[in-house]
């Protein structure tokens, strides 16, 4: 094994692409989403000036952060809803267990929240002795493998239909007969409806806090945010602090990019804003509402050079067009959030020492910047990771000699193209039918995988051939 | 200090201005919609695969009834409605049916009356009320949704509400769906398999 990397990452991302049944499943679901999203760009009439947009309303809110989570808490208050304030992810567990033990809790109803696996809800329930049951489908189905999510929108991109099928038939009470997707989804509406009725506690995460109203904004396609969060007594929002808008109106243009950008549809089936608990007269909905705002690294991120992280939507986009995520999923990662958003966001959550390795999963193609709907330098900023985990000391020795090397090199022009042009033809002895079947310091990837073989003349070669035509 | 100070602390900076925060919607990028032909522009959006709706159209409210009956027997359902307590609906003869307010968790069908028609992407925009309860509309098989055709508005910029909100403000665009097993999309995940709008042409509901 190379040490081009940590041998964490290394040895998943090995079993990732040793295992052809997740090939399968990720290009399945990714590869439909991309030409989704692609069908729902061309219609739209100036995607770029929305991006352009989506990203100053959240440059906006990040700016003046202090004072719109203020203003959200007051409306909230207002509206009848109780807003506590977490620190850490401990924080916010504490909290949520609190109070589902004075609501006398035994069970509770979740809609799937990425903030909700980012501070271990999950297992903070599991612990106190509380019945969980996940609503969104794909949730449900990890719940039942007992695995984690493997992407942030489609959790069970990691599952075929045959194994989705396999686990219906062993747990489910009535279980699909025909072996089609939508016997399943049935099989999955018989099992968790009753449960949904029948929970204590709606869990949720936020997709918008909309600071003038106190609003609580969740989109889903299959309505299971409604069903968990209408019926029990107690609804508890989980929300990162970067998820505010100014107002309903802002968060319109967020919508559309979040929808295109996510799945392709101009709308998500269904978008409610909560607002504080059940009113006099109302003939539903809980009796409680509470608002958990969390931190979890987001201030730091803030205060340390990640401020345009703290743009991320969670559409998915990124990692739905990146060639890395594609070949191994999402598990790989080993954080809660995978693709590039999870490259640059774990060693933030996590720390570096123990996730550096996954700036280099990246090929720098640019693709998940340029699909962004909020314009994150995704590139860029795990370059910073690169750079900063060279400042600390935490490249192992070969990738320190190796980018040593580069850098000395890199600061020096004609140098670097010469070392380049040498490199290409290097490289290009190694290929194969113009792809690369091995490289020296890439083994765990070259072993399942071919590389492009590089053009024929590097970029400034060509670049400058063209000039002097 | 308390986990709400040190973390404000952290996020110190000037208060927002109203007029750049108003700045930021300024000509917003959206789908064009014909504002003199709204109620064909949003009946092609209801129509699309991803909203996946039918629609009927009545003259007046008294021709409610017959147009849902229409409806249930087309689908081989029985004439059994979950109607909301809505003094609006007082117009309608319901004699050929069986009603009642509260839904059943394995509810065959449900009526709603919408605020609002969005032609932008065919959205129902609805809230919550004591006389409009949410849990049926999610509970149901069929959703049935009366519009009249003077509340259809262009764009999801027309949805808000002004003022205090009600406790739920919420959008529906077609039906429960899922693509959560392969990309494949499912119609009918949790939520209603299948949304029926009925267009209201005469007249505006009588005000409560
Ligand atoms: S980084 Fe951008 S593309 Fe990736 S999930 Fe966040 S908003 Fe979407």
């Amino acid at each position: 094994m190379s040490d081009f990397t940590t041998p964490s990452f290394l040895n998943r991302a090995d079993a990732a692409l040793a295992d052809p049944i997740l090939k399968i499943a990720v290009e399945r679901t990714a590869g439909t989403a991309e030409a989704k999203r692609a069908i729902a760009i061309d219609a739209f009439p100036d995607f770029e000036a929305a991006r352009t947009r989506a990203a100053a309303i959240k440059d906006h809110v990040i700016a003046h952060l202090g004072p719109y989570l203020e203003q959200f808490e007051a409306s909230a208050i207002a509206a009848g809803a109780q807003v506590h304030w977490a620190q850490t992810a401990d924080e916010a567990c504490q909290i949520v267990m609190n109070i589902c033990k004075a609501a006398g809790a035994k069970s509770v109803a979740r809609s799937k929240s990425m903030l909700g696996e980012e501070i271990g809800l999950p297992h903070a329930l599991e612990e106190a002795g509380i019945g969980r049951v996940e609503t969104d489908l794909a949730e449900h189905i990890i719940q039942l493998a007992d695995e984690r999510p493997s992407h942030i929108i489609w959790p069970a991109m990691h599952k075929t239909r045959e194994q989705v099928s396999a686990l219906f038939k062993a747990k489910h009470r009535t279980p699909h007969e025909e072996e089609t997707i939508a016997a399943m989804a049935q099989s999955a509406r018989r099992e968790l409806r009753a449960k949904m009725l029948g929970a204590d506690v709606g869990i949720s995460g936020a997709n918008f806090l909309i600071a003038d109203t106190g609003a609580v904004c969740t989109v889903t396609n299959e309505g299971n945010a409604e069903l968990s969060l209408v019926p029990p007594r107690v609804h508890i929002v989980t929300a990162g602090i970067e998820k505010i808008v100014p107002s309903m109106p802002h968060a319109i243009p967020m919508l559309r990019m979040l929808a295109r950008s996510a799945t392709g549809a101009a709308l998500t089936q269904y978008t409610t804003f909560y607002t504080g608990p059940r009113r006099s007269g109302d003939r539903d909905g809980p009796e409680e509402m509470h608002i958990v705002l969390v931190d979890n690294g987001r201030t730091k991120m803030r205060e340390e050079g990640l401020a345009d992280m703290l743009r991320c939507i969670r559409c998915g986009a990124c990692m739905n067009h990146c060639v890395v995520f594609r070949q191994i999923g999402g598990h790989a990662y080993g954080g809660t959030y995978p693709g590039p958003m999870g490259a640059v966001l774990t060693p933030a959550l996590d720390g570096l020492a123990s996730n550096r390795d996954l700036a280099h999963a990246c090929t720098l193609n640019g693709k998940c910047q340029e699909v962004c709907p909020v314009k994150i330098p995704l590139p860029t900023l795990l370059k910073g990771w690169r750079e900063k985990s060279w400042r600390e000391g935490l490249e192992p020795t070969s990738m320190r000699a190796g980018l040593g090397l580069w850098a000395w090199v890199a600061t020096r022009p004609a140098l670097y193209r010469l070392g380049t042009g040498l490199a290409i033809r290097a490289i290009r002895l190694l290929g194969r039918k113009g792809w690369i079947a091995s490289l020296p310091l890439a083994g765990g990837w070259t072993r399942y995988r071919d590389l492009p073989k590089p053009a024929a003349q590097s970029f400034m070669t060509q670049y400058q051939r063209e000039q002097r035509k | 200090m308390s986990a709400r100070n040190a973390i404000l602390a952290r996020l110190k900076s000037p208060p927002p201005l109203a007029a750049e925060a108003a700045a930021l919607l300024d000509t917003p990028e959206r789908p064009a919609v014909d504002a003199t032909n709204l109620e064909s522009e949003f009946l092609a959006r209801l129509a699309l695969p991803s909203v996946n709706a039918s629609h009927d159209v009545i003259a007046s409210l008294t021709d409610l009834p017959a147009a849902i009956a229409r409806y249930l027997h087309a689908e081989n359902e029985p004439l059994t409605l979950c109607c909301p307590p809505d003094p609006r609906l007082a117009p309608c003869d319901w004699s050929a049916f069986t009603l009642h307010a509260n839904a059943a968790p394995d509810e065959t069908a449900t009526l709603a009356i919408a605020r609002l028609g969005i032609a932008e992407t065919g959205s129902l925009i609805f809230e919550t009320s004591p006389t409009a309860p949410m849990l049926p509309n999610f509970l149901t098989l069929h959703h049935i949704v009366l519009l009249p055709v003077a509340a259809i508005a262009a764009h999801l910029e027309d949805a808000p509400l002004p003022g205090p909100q009600p406790r739920a403000h919420y959008w529906i665009t077609g039906v429960s769906g899922t693509t959560d097993i392969e990309g494949t999309y499912v119609r009918g995940a949790h939520g209603p398999r299948y949304l029926h709008v009925i267009l209201l042409r005469g007249g505006i509901l009588p005000v409560t």
